[in-house]
């Protein structure tokens, strides 16, 4: 390993990985994407000295905002996906998923690429099962506006989902 | 009976009600309304915990060997399932935060800037080469005699004051990229570097060409700065927008022609043969500043910036991009986590208020 390296990754990497692999993948709908963030949010953070009580809500925020450039990156790309016969590998099936479907699942992340940045990150940290204190840290916020910050953008995403629904 | 609850305080009691007052919890029992509300909001949290729910049953072991193998591959040239590359846009950011921000790289050892910037033109460099540069500590000793002192300042008025350098104004900001920026600023910063043939020796661990006379008698003085960056910030992620000015590097000996001793240091063991191959080509035009490049992950062209040649850097995958260009002795970056579009677009139209 090389010395530029920091000596904790690898106990880091084992507590943390599943938790950063679902930030990205909650923000993806990929667990495929959502792995590739989750190595490059590592590797970035194995060049850190940040410390290591603080490592996880870096951790999340770093994922969250690569998934989220990805996804605005990949806007572009998933048209074409689209006309090509929708994403691949696209978010396994599940009893509760049914009421969300495929097209709900794509304008649910076209509204996250354009919630603020900080709403969205709350919002996919909260749902990752960070606490609120935890969401707080992570995001410079304070406890009280958590709540205020993932609520609005949980009404947004449900307004665009609504709005998905009347069009059709 | 207390007033009704805010909206994130009804949120918060579904999810850790523990965390709420006693006396907002009994008033939401109590009131109609507030249940109303809460119920909306649960039914809210709900739908966008099923939108967002994933498959994220990971394999740590794998995971673990995948980042080992990225983290000790000299080159990763054959990649795997590459959608994205591996390389973080963050470490991108950095560099170009490094180059805005007082240019502190000449002094930690990027001699590369040791001449005046007029024109910038990018080197390519593989990972594994960039890994290997040589720190110029290895060579001699290298001092910082005036530090740059990084700091956030209040305001662009500030920052005018402290850097006596304008500050940029954005009038259309890219989508995505909202409020006020923030100012950083440093100083001028001053590194002296002092050859030292025995360490060189040491470091690279095999007899080294005779240098020329009289370099180990020369000091090198290294300036950057002053510089300032706006950044339209993200908590801690990657900045959404960074524009940034600083006076461009500049190099000065007090013994030996400058260009000798670059050519003498470009011969030494320890920089890889190809990319000191093109840091010669790059010594016929001492005004270049070459930009370091990493050609896993970042791909770079020329275009202009109002006339004035600039080098666009890319991350492959997109999500990050700058432009840098040099404007009679300074050197002005965009960059963000933006398309090549938006920065050359927030560059073309950037206005300077003095």
């Amino acid at each position: 390993m090389p010395a530029s390296v920091r000596a904790d990754l690898e106990h880091i990497f084992r507590a943390a990985y599943p938790k950063v692999v679902g930030v990205a993948a909650r923000v993806l709908g990929s667990r495929d994407e959502a792995e590739d963030v989750a190595q490059e949010t590592f590797l970035a953070f194995g060049r850190t000295n940040v410390p290591a009580g603080e490592a996880i809500g870096w951790l999340c925020v770093a994922a969250a905002h690569t998934a989220l450039n990805h996804l605005r990156s990949g806007r572009r790309r998933a048209v074409r996906e689209e006309a090509a016969g929708g994403a691949g590998d696209a978010v396994a099936p599940d009893v509760a998923d049914a009421v969300v479907t495929r097209e709900e699942h794509r304008r649910v992340r076209a509204a996250l690429s354009r919630l603020p940045r900080k709403q969205a990150v709350a919002l996919v940290l909260r749902h990752s099962g960070l606490s609120y204190a935890e969401v707080a840290a992570a995001l410079d916020l304070s406890p009280g506006s958590v709540g205020t910050t993932v609520r609005r953008a949980e009404s947004a995403l449900r307004e665009e989902l609504n709005r998905g629904q009347s069009s059709e | 009976m207390a007033s009704h609850p805010s909206e994130g305080l009804l949120r918060r009691l579904l999810d850790e009600p523990d965390g709420v007052a006693d006396v907002d919890r009994d008033h939401v029992g109590a009131c109609p309304e507030c249940r109303s509300r809460m119920d909306a909001a649960s039914a809210d949290a709900l739908l966008v915990a099923s939108a967002l729910r994933c498959d994220a049953d990971v394999d740590v072991d794998a995971g673990w060997q995948r980042l080992r193998g990225a983290l000790t591959e000299p080159a990763p040239k054959v990649a795997t399932r590459k959608k994205f590359t591996l390389r973080s846009p963050v470490i991108a950011v950095v560099g170009v935060m490094a180059l805005l921000g007082g240019a502190s790289a000449a002094a930690a050892g990027d001699w590369f800037q040791i001449f005046r910037a007029e024109k910038i033109a990018p080197v390519t460099v593989d990972q594994a080469d960039l890994v290997r540069l040589p720190d110029l500590s290895a060579f001699g000793t290298l001092t910082v005699v005036e530090k740059p002192n990084l700091r956030r300042v209040e305001d662009a008025r500030e920052a005018r004051e402290v850097t006596g350098l304008p500050s940029p104004l954005v009038d259309d900001l890219p989508q995505g990229v909202t409020g006020a920026p923030q100012f950083t600023v440093g100083d001028r910063i001053r590194g002296v570097f002092r050859f030292d043939a025995e360490k060189a020796r040491q470091a690279t661990g095999q007899a080294l060409p005779a240098p020329p006379a009289g370099m180990e008698n020369s000091e090198f003085s290294l300036t950057a700065g002053p510089g300032m960056a706006a950044v339209w910030p993200e908590a801690r992620g990657v900045p959404a927008l960074i524009v940034g000015r600083v006076a461009a590097p500049k190099g000065f000996s007090t013994g030996i022609p400058f260009e000798t001793a670059r050519d003498y240091l470009l011969s030494l063991p320890g920089l890889p043969a190809g990319v000191a191959d093109q840091l010669r080509s790059f010594t016929k035009e001492p005004t270049t500043l070459p930009l370091i490049v990493k050609s896993g992950t970042e791909t770079s062209f020329t275009t202009d910036v109002n006339g004035l040649p600039a080098t666009v850097l890319a991350t492959r995958d997109g999500t990050l991009a700058a432009v840098v260009w040099v404007d009679k002795g300074y050197v002005t970056g965009v960059g963000g986590s933006l398309s090549t579009d938006e920065v050359l677009e927030v560059a073309r139209a950037l206005r300077w208020k003095k």
